[in-house]
């Protein structure tokens, strides 16, 4: 292949075609901006996305990024080592496209009577593109160029239902705690450039393993723990997730299920990139004086805990999914408690592997909902009850969904978990273990409600036939094929996810 | 090079007495003023004391003033040109330097400008499009504007 003639920012084309997408469709609303061709403009997403997909794909099975000494064509810097190309990168680059090609098709039936069609696919994307360019970002200021880029269509996505007052509050919830955590998240940047001298991450490590930084070990501390705020508020985790069941709540179904898991995985792959690369673990705990894997330990009990615990107590089920979502933040964050000075490969794997997972089984979970909303059947569970019999295909692949997010074998989702479980073990982390083993459990319970609920109960209210919108389904569909499909698919899947840490760690 | 956090000197004043004993001071003057002005100053009142400019014109109308809503597209729309200079200046500064340097083609040095300038002169074009630059709406056109599916 003619793959290492091409110059090095094309390395990037995964999410430069999500922009470049995004442009194609401000071109097609200029030309025609009282037409409403949803149809052009969902498929259009779909495309891009796909090609941004099947980009990240093709580059990760040729070697870009992959070490050289594994037989890669070597981690490819972009823009003076402001960007980095390798398999960490590649790896979230297909969870965002992925994720977006459900949402854009998905989007198509659910947004069909918006009047603002085009803004709504271009804010999809321009958000997609910050989260594709945070899997690359390899300094401070693009890190949080791409979190800026991310975060703001991403307000306006939340309450582009500008007539629902739910729409609208969670918006305004969203947005002012993500204008709070990114100042918190910027001014954590000023104090490590303080304390260090630098942005670029490899330029901090660098520094922190001179000793250099020594001196200012409490200015260090201090910046590490605000950037850590910053990365809680994108993966919407204790303590900045007050925000999530509003916002997923009052968005949009697709709009929640895109931010529940392609933003929440490139708040994860920053959160892995500036900690991995950074904040070596041993010289940066004898610069500040503690161990932030520790804080990781305890965010990640706490966040699990609380998102399960509540997500039990909720009647509605798309505030269910939300608590749950942040259920799943804590399980991602075992990934960055289980790092120590000598491995951690296999949990940060884990970890990876999980949030992959969780790409489809949640976005199905969002979808699911996304298509009741569309039928109008209801919130709560009860409202939900009996559905199986009306559409069996959608109920199926939520019970699919269900039983997988709860980690029941041989589901996607328990394999993560499983790998989870055994990387905290080898950490160490018994307590983080047991927390994982409890919380699943839990879980259980109200996963499985939502499918007594669908398949057991008797409707409360007899109706008449659902109609079954394409798009919707076919998103559904896809996304639970894709649940099932890793199955056989894990393997390579946990390679990758495994080698790209691996690469992160050495 | 900052020793002195591990082996202060009881001898030497630490520099935070210094900047303490500052704030301390530039707190006491404003307060210290204002207390005596209180104990000395006569006490007359006067309606025309509570006027908003004391022998100036007497205002008129609402402080809460409405401006249209339009003028916020237009403070967006001013958002893309600003932006726009922002990067020009620094850019056409180092331009010619780096025309005739043989380090960069002209290609490199013109190519990502005009990639952004037409960027943004697509957004531009689709707030045209969209109606952000039109101005004057009767109220029959904002009513036709609502009937939009």
């Amino acid at each position: 292949m003619a793959l290492l003639e091409l110059p090095a920012w094309t390395t990037l084309a995964p999410a430069l075609l999500l922009a470049l997408t995004a442009l194609v469709l401000f071109i097609i609303d200029s030309i025609s901006p009282d037409a409403q061709n949803s149809g052009l403009l969902a498929g259009t997403t779909a495309a891009g996305s796909l090609a941004s997909l099947g980009v990240a794909v093709w580059y990760l099975l040729a070697g870009v990024g992959t070490p050289t000494v594994d037989g890669g064509r070597g981690i490819i810097d972009v823009l003076g080592d402001q960007f980095v190309v390798d398999q960490l990168a590649l790896f979230f680059m297909i969870i965002v496209a992925v994720v977006t090609a459900l949402v854009a098709v998905a989007s198509y039936d659910y947004m069909e009577d918006h009047t603002y069609q085009a803004e709504y696919y271009s804010l999809v994307l321009l958000a997609a593109t910050g989260m594709s360019f945070m899997a690359a970002a390899n300094s401070l200021v693009t890190i949080f160029i791409a979190l800026e880029l991310a975060s703001l269509p991403s307000y306006a996505l939340v309450s582009i239902l500008k007539d629902n007052r739910g729409s609208v509050e969670g918006g305004l919830k969203y947005f002012l705690i993500g204008a709070l955590s990114s100042a918190i998240f910027v001014y954590g940047i000023s104090l490590v450039y303080g304390a260090t001298g630098h942005l670029q991450l490899e330029n901090i490590a660098a520094v922190i393993e001179a000793g250099e930084a020594d001196p200012y070990g409490g200015l260090l501390g201090l910046g590490i723990l605000m950037l850590i705020g910053g990365f809680a508020f994108k993966t919407a985790s204790v303590p900045f997730h007050f925000w999530a069941p509003e916002a997923y709540e009052g968005a949009p179904a697709p709009i929640s299920a895109f931010l529940s898991s392609a933003s929440k995985a490139a708040g994860f792959v920053i959160a892995f990139r500036v900690f991995t690369e950074a904040f070596p673990v041993a010289e940066t705990a004898s610069a500040i004086g503690v161990d932030w894997t520790l804080a990781f330990i305890i965010l990640a009990i706490v966040t699990m805990t609380l998102g399960n615990f509540a997500a039990a107590t909720q009647n509605n089920v798309k505030r269910m999914l939300a608590y749950s979502s942040i259920g799943h933040a804590g399980y991602a964050l075992i990934g960055l408690a289980g790092i120590s000075a000598g491995g951690g490969e296999l949990v940060m794997g884990a970890a990876m592997m999980h949030l992959f997972v969780y790409g489809f089984m949640n976005t199905g979970a969002f979808l699911f909902v996304a298509l009741a909303e569309y039928w109008g059947v209801g919130r709560t569970f009860e409202d939900y009850n009996g559905l199986g019999r009306r559409a069996p295909v959608a109920c199926f692949a939520l019970a699919i969904f269900m039983f997988s997010l709860a980690g029941i074998p041989p589901l996607g989702g328990f394999w993560s978990k499983y790998f989870l479980f055994t990387g905290a073990l080898e950490a160490g982390l018994i307590v983080v273990a047991a927390a994982l083993v409890i919380n699943s459990a839990l879980s259980l319970y109200y996963y499985s409600r939502l499918v007594k609920a669908v398949w057991i109960e008797e409707p409360v209210t007899e109706r008449d036939g659902l109609s079954q919108p394409v798009g919707l389904y076919a998103a559904i569909v896809v996304a639970a094929v894709m649940t099932l499909a890793l199955l056989p698919l894990f393997g390579p899947v946990a390679d990758t996810a495994v080698d790209a840490a691996t690469a992160m760690l050495a | 090079m900052c020793m002195r956090f591990k082996l202060p000197n009881v001898t030497e004043m630490n520099d935070w007495i210094a900047i303490g004993a500052l704030a301390l001071v530039g707190v006491l003057i404003p307060l210290g003023m204002m207390a005596v002005s209180y104990l000395l100053r006569p006490s007359v009142p006067e309606t025309s004391k509570r006027a908003t400019y004391e022998s100036g014109e007497i205002p008129t109308g609402d402080t809460r003033v409405r401006f249209n809503i339009q003028y916020y597209m237009v403070a967006l729309l001013f958002l893309i040109f600003d932006i726009e200079t922002v990067l020009l200046f620094p850019w056409a500064v180092v331009y010619l330097d780096a025309v005739e340097s043989d380090a960069v083609s002209l290609l490199e040095i013109l190519g990502p400008m005009v990639l952004f300038v037409t960027i943004l002169l697509v957004g531009l074009a689709w707030a045209w499009r969209k109606g952000a630059v039109q101005w004057a709406q009767t109220p029959r056109q904002v009513e036709t504007e609502h009937n939009r599916p």
